[in-house]
């Protein structure tokens, strides 16, 4: 009976630490959702590109002993500007009707972030500073990592941002309507280059953040996150919905959870396995993800 | 007249004389010239190999830098001496395997169609195992066509390679050993402690093995109850469910078996968990600058098993002249430099030549030059060799203390 509740509450417990560590994931899956909403384009390099924002951040850090939200926020910054050159190398250039062109150029950039961040730093991995990271609280049998709180909250703040940016302001109706309607966008004089570069420049900047708060969370940035965030961001953004910003966030935080209950109860080399079968199953009833629409001919 | 007649003969022969002399000299210091020409050109080729990209990258980098500070010492100090008495140099270069099979084995096939006569490398295990698969398994085997070619391993760790192949060496450290030391040495100076919890990266070779072919079973010979072990994955973020399991086990010994990136976020999840043993220890791997660049404050105290710590004359001079070529030595670095002066001795003593048309002679006298060795120096001290081509080495264990690795203690003393 005893190791009943024990279970019981491990579960609990790993479903809290799975959504945190998801708002994470849902940030990720926002950055690919967001381009894939503007360009119809899937960009393999956003999360490269988001690890390699929180690497430049480390300037900052250590050279001027900034403290860590000067660093989150250098973070995104850097990331931004790194989305801004992905665009420019690999998607405004390349014709849009070859959309293999921009998938494998996106690889191509996914590798070469990666190989240049293993260059400067030889593959060392980074201290990376974080907020209270010493800081736990305990609510009844429930632990909880104050540095996961924050960066849960983070993550929520910067998603209401995101928000309020797509449906508030003028940009945010630029974006949208290029998404829709680009030809008709164009008409109105809405530049569709501006608007895809600044999208890019958008989804970086979050990407940068959660590159920050991967960094944040583990307390060390290594070159190894890039390539499992690229591949838990398209779960995320597949099954939220591809295009859709709430689907990302709910489908960020559910992976977390998900992932974090089976390797409770499947242990760690099934953990990826049932994260798979939850995107099979998606992908099988519900193709169009949780908030994605239905395509029809029209 | 005669006198007269032969004046003129013994001015010829004077002049003769002289022109033979002058060409005699000319000749001789041709000759020598040649022969210092030829000393120069007579180059010992040794290529190493080993990841230099991927997160492995500082492996490659370091080992790369200590062979060539070793090569140059050994340079400045006359060179090798060579079967025909003349001096050969150390040249030496390095490739990048990227630490994948398919890419190594390559590497080693495209190595083996220059004149290097010898291999130093690779850094990982899931190189070194198929690779030394390509080799020739037993020498002389007429049947076994494959590729002749020694290879001296300094950093691949997993236990029991060399045994592949009779062309196959390594210097790499005897990790059970060094762990049933460790813990007979715990259970003499800390006998209230009484069991054991292991940390283990389920999917990178060595931590594997580490874990459940020898901290496991040597702890268990040692006395100590193994409680269990939690799992997780080399490019993990979220350790909360593992630390959980380590605090529920509230096992006196914590043993992680992990690289640096996964070990120090253990230990900060450990430190917020608050998690603490009464001994930690880490794998050997970890006793390097990476483990403290990424959270020394977390390490503080943890127990590792080592076959390098700057603690000799010989030690602290290879740690400098690593860190004057831009690397580190560590426990893996380091045995490239050990590797570099056995092989010298080895090429002093095996009849190597040098030459382009003694390349195949050369690394088969290399070959049975390292299999009939059963000691060699080493940094710490004399290094034994089996039969099977591995090497027993001279080891300490280290801690961590304010930011560095000391040493704790020495079982060889």
């Amino acid at each position: 009976m005893e190791d009943f509740w024990w279970n019981v509450l491990d579960t609990a417990q790993s479903i809290l630490d799975g959504l945190m560590f998801g708002s994470i994931y849902a940030l990720i899956g926002i950055g690919f959702t967001l381009i894939f909403g503007v360009m119809h384009k899937i960009n393999l390099a956003y999360a490269a590109a988001s690890i390699g924002g929180a690497y430049a951040s480390l300037v900052v850090y250590v050279h001027l002993d900034a403290p860590a939200l000067l660093v989150f926020l250098s973070a995104a910054l850097a990331s931004g500007l790194i989305g801004f050159l992905v665009y420019l190398c690999c998607f405004r250039f390349i014709p849009t009707e070859r959309p293999l062109a921009t998938l494998m150029s996106s690889v191509g950039m996914l590798i070469f972030i990666d190989e240049v961040v293993v260059h400067v730093t030889a593959g060392f991995p980074e201290p990376y500073p974080a907020i209270f990271d010493d800081v736990m609280l305990v609510i009844g049998p429930f632990w909880i990592r104050g540095d996961l709180l924050l960066i849960f909250g983070l993550s929520i703040v910067a998603m209401l941002v995101l928000l309020y940016v797509l449906y508030r302001t003028q940009l945010g109706i630029a974006t949208r309507a290029v998404a829709q309607q680009p030809v008709a966008a164009q008409l109105c004089g809405i530049s569709r280059e501006t608007t895809n570069g600044l999208t890019f420049v958008i989804s970086g900047m979050l990407g940068g953040l959660a590159g920050a708060m991967i960094g944040a969370s583990v307390g060390v940035l290594s070159p190894l996150l890039a390539l499992p965030l690229t591949v838990k961001g398209l779960i995320v953004t597949v099954i939220g919905g591809l295009g859709s910003i709430p689907g990302a966030i709910v489908a960020g935080l559910l992976v977390g959870a998900f992932e974090n209950v089976f390797q409770f109860f499947r242990g760690v080399t099934e953990r990826d396995m049932y994260v798979m079968l939850l995107l099979f199953f998606f992908l099988v009833v519900r193709p169009q993800g949780i908030f994605g629409r239905v395509s029809t001919r029209d | 007249m005669r006198h007269g007649i032969l004046k003129p003969d013994i001015q010829l022969g004077g002049d003769i004389m002289h022109r033979v002399m002058t060409a005699l000299g000319v000749t001789a210091l041709a000759l020598s010239m040649a022969t210092v020409a030829a000393a120069e050109d007579r180059t010992v080729k040794i290529a190493g190999f080993g990841a230099k990209s991927g997160v492995v990258r500082s492996f490659g980098i370091n080992t790369e830098a200590v062979m060539q500070a070793a090569a140059e010492q050994i340079n400045a100090n006359g060179g090798v001496k060579l079967a025909d008495g003349s001096v050969g140099m150390i040249e030496v270069t390095f490739d990048d395997d990227r630490c994948n099979a398919e890419e190594g084995i390559s590497v080693i096939r495209r190595i083996a169609s220059t004149d290097a006569i010898v291999g130093v490398g690779p850094t990982c295990s899931n190189v070194a195992e198929p690779l030394f698969g390509i080799l020739q398994g037993s020498v002389d085997d007429a049947g076994d066509s494959g590729l002749q070619f020694p290879i001296f391993t300094d950093t691949a760790i997993k236990g029991g390679l060399a045994k592949i192949s009779d062309w196959a060496f390594r210097n790499v450290p005897n990790e059970s050993e060094m762990y049933r030391s460790l813990f007979e040495w715990l259970q003499s100076e800390h006998p209230d402690a009484k069991t054991v919890y292991g940390g283990v990266e389920e999917d990178f070779a060595h931590s594997r093995f580490t874990w459940y072919n020898v901290m496991k079973p040597r702890s268990d010979e040692a006395g100590y109850e193994v409680k269990g072990e939690s799992k997780w994955l080399l490019n993990d973020t979220n350790f909360t469910t593992q630390v959980r399991e380590m605090r529920r086990a509230e096992a006196d010994i914590i043993a992680i078996s992990a690289h640096p990136f996964t070990t120090c976020g253990v230990l900060k999840e450990m430190a917020r968990q608050r998690v603490k043993p009464m001994i930690l220890v880490g794998l050997t791997s970890s006793s390097s600058l990476e483990t403290l660049n990424g959270c020394a404050e977390q390490a503080e105290g943890i127990i590792i098993p080592t076959s390098f710590a700057p603690v000799t004359d010989a030690a602290q001079a290879a740690a400098d002249a690593a860190a004057a070529k831009g690397g580190s030595a560590d426990l893996h670095s380091a045995a490239a430099w050990e590797i570099m002066m056995t092989l010298k001795d080895v090429i002093e003593n095996a009849g190597v030549m040098a030459k382009p048309d003694t390349v195949e002679a050369d690394r088969r006298a290399i070959r049975d030059g390292l299999a009939a060795l059963n000691e060699a120096e080493g940094l710490l001290g004399k290094i034994q060799r089996t039969d099977e081509g591995e090497a027993i080495k001279p080891y300490v264990f280290v801690f961590a203390d304010e930011g560095a690795w000391k040493v704790l203690h020495d079982p060889g003393s």
